[in-house]
């Protein structure tokens, strides 16, 4: 179980617990259920990178505590 | 310039028409090349040529959420803001089913309730096929009542968040509205008639502490789910195995229909069904004479106690089946384990007073066992709190519990 944390620098930032082995899909349902908007409508990226949905974090190599960005599309 | 509202429109919802759609999307839409080309300088008319072309609905799809040209006249309508009569007009055209499901979608974005629902409610007679863009960029079927049908009934649609309107009772308790007239009512009220018939034939075979006057509407609601109704349950308490097996395939059959079927060819299994339930009654009656005298060893007193009991119980477990979700094959496990207990009885081995407890413990059992599995695999009993509520948040996502 690890501890992701979501910043979109507007002032909204949540910490997520899930599973190495969840997907980015996953996460950002995790996401929208804690900050209210669309799962569909969030965009996770880290510099210019944006994550696609259905690669998992493991495979992103996203650890405990991570810090990754939060878009909206 | 071209992207400001028509200065003559009116204000929707309190605000300027094109802050329907959010701001995103809006800027998305703006920067399309399909919006820059083709719906620059656009009118009402020039529009409908343009609704003409269209040939798939859609939100944005893709990485980039691109939006899809239905999205770009939806916002370009939103600009202009066309006369309710023109919409009205794009609602009621019969040969373009896009210009439809544009109008229809306008309607439900700036109409009033009442207009949203006497508008929008005579298209869920159309059936036509329509080409749904999805957000991977795939396309897939959909139909025209259907899309209808999300209109009316969801909050968000094609990428664009609908505003609320309230549910049709209120309305009709308000005055409104009238109550809804569904086209099959005609099919209904034959199914009614036929129903009523064939309770009048049952309630003359049927014994009189036998539940003959179950509602017409549980009933109809029953097939309609192609569960079988509880007065089916009671009667299988006093059949033998064979015919209990023979039960099983029919509603094991029936399940397997429900979930081929589609609502036009309900009316269809409704009736086979009947006329087998109709069959199986008499042969039933039949039946019964002989397990009567088979009871004849016990002493009256206690047979009809016992039966009250077992009325009760049955009931109950009947209610709760077919209010549960349980697959048939479940249905047919817990026939085969009444089916033993039924047979053992009828050969006079236990004694009747102790056999309501024995029922009753063997039922807790199960069920006590199917939820701790339930529990165990959920992990929303963990210890600490934290995570017994993220566990259940994605419980509730589908998602399986944390590590």
């Amino acid at each position: 179980m690890i501890e992701v944390v979501l910043n979109d620098r507007l002032g909204k930032k949540v910490r997520v617990k899930c599973n190495d082995d969840d997907t980015i899909g996953d996460l950002k349902k995790l996401v929208a259920a804690q900050t209210g908007t669309r799962a569909d409508k969030i965009r996770i990226q880290k510099w210019y990178n944006v994550y696609k949905d259905h690669i998992t974090l493991k495979d992103y190599e996203i650890h405990d505590g991570m810090g990754l960005e939060l878009y909206y599309s | 310039m071209a992207n400001r509202t028509d200065p003559a429109a009116k204000s929707i919802h309190g605000t300027n028409p094109q802050n329907l759609v959010e701001k995103i999307l809006r800027s998305k839409i703006y920067q399309n090349t399909y919006w820059k080309e083709q719906c620059f300088g656009l009118t009402a008319e020039t529009l409908v040529d343009k609704a003409m072309e269209l040939d798939h609905l859609g939100g944005t799809y893709g990485g980039s959420r691109k939006p899809t040209p239905f999205m770009c006249l939806i916002l370009k309508m939103l600009q202009i803001q066309p006369d309710k009569e023109i919409v009205v007009e794009f609602i009621k055209n019969d040969e373009y089913k896009y210009v439809r499901v544009l109008g229809a979608f306008y309607m439900r974005l700036t109409g009033s309730v009442t207009d949203v629902y006497r508008y929008l409610e005579p298209l869920y007679n159309d059936y036509r096929k329509l080409r749904l863009k999805l957000s991977e960029g795939k396309f897939c079927l959909t139909h025209v009542d259907e899309v209808i049908d999300e209109l009316l009934t969801k909050d968000y649609s094609c990428d664009i968040a609908l505003p609320r309107v309230q549910k049709r009772w209120t309305l009709e308790a308000c005055g409104l509205l009238e109550p809804r007239r569904s086209a099959l009512e005609d099919d209904f009220e034959e199914e009614e008639e036929k129903e009523e018939e064939e309770q009048a034939m049952d309630s003359v075979e049927d014994d009189t502490h036998e539940k003959a006057s179950i509602p017409f509407i549980f009933l109809c609601y029953n097939y309609y789910r192609g569960r079988s109704p509880i007065r089916e349950r009671d009667r299988d308490r006093r059949r033998d195995r064979q015919y209990r097996d023979r039960d099983y395939e029919r509603d094991y059959g029936r399940g397997r229909e429900r979930d081929r079927d589609r609502d036009r060819d309900r009316d269809r299994e409704r009736d086979r069904d009947k006329d087998r339930d109709r069959d199986r009654d008499r042969e039933r009656d039949r039946h019964r004479l002989r397990d009567d005298r088979d009871y004849g060893r016990e002493r009256e007193r206690e047979r009809d106690r016992e039966g009250r009991e077992r009325e009760r119980r049955d009931r109950e477990r009947g209610r709760r089946r077919s209010r549960s979700r349980s697959r048939s094959r479940d249905r047919r496990d817990r026939d085969h384990e009444d089916g033993d207990h039924r047979k053992r009885r009828t050969r006079g081995s236990v004694s009747p007073r102790r056999r309501p407890e024995d029922d009753g413990s063997t039922r807790d059992e199960p069920k006590k066992k199917k939820e701790k599995k339930e529990k165990k695999s959920d992990g929303t009993d963990h210890p600490d709190p934290e995570i017994a509520e993220a566990n259940r948040l994605r419980a509730s996502l589908g998602l399986k519990p944390l590590k």
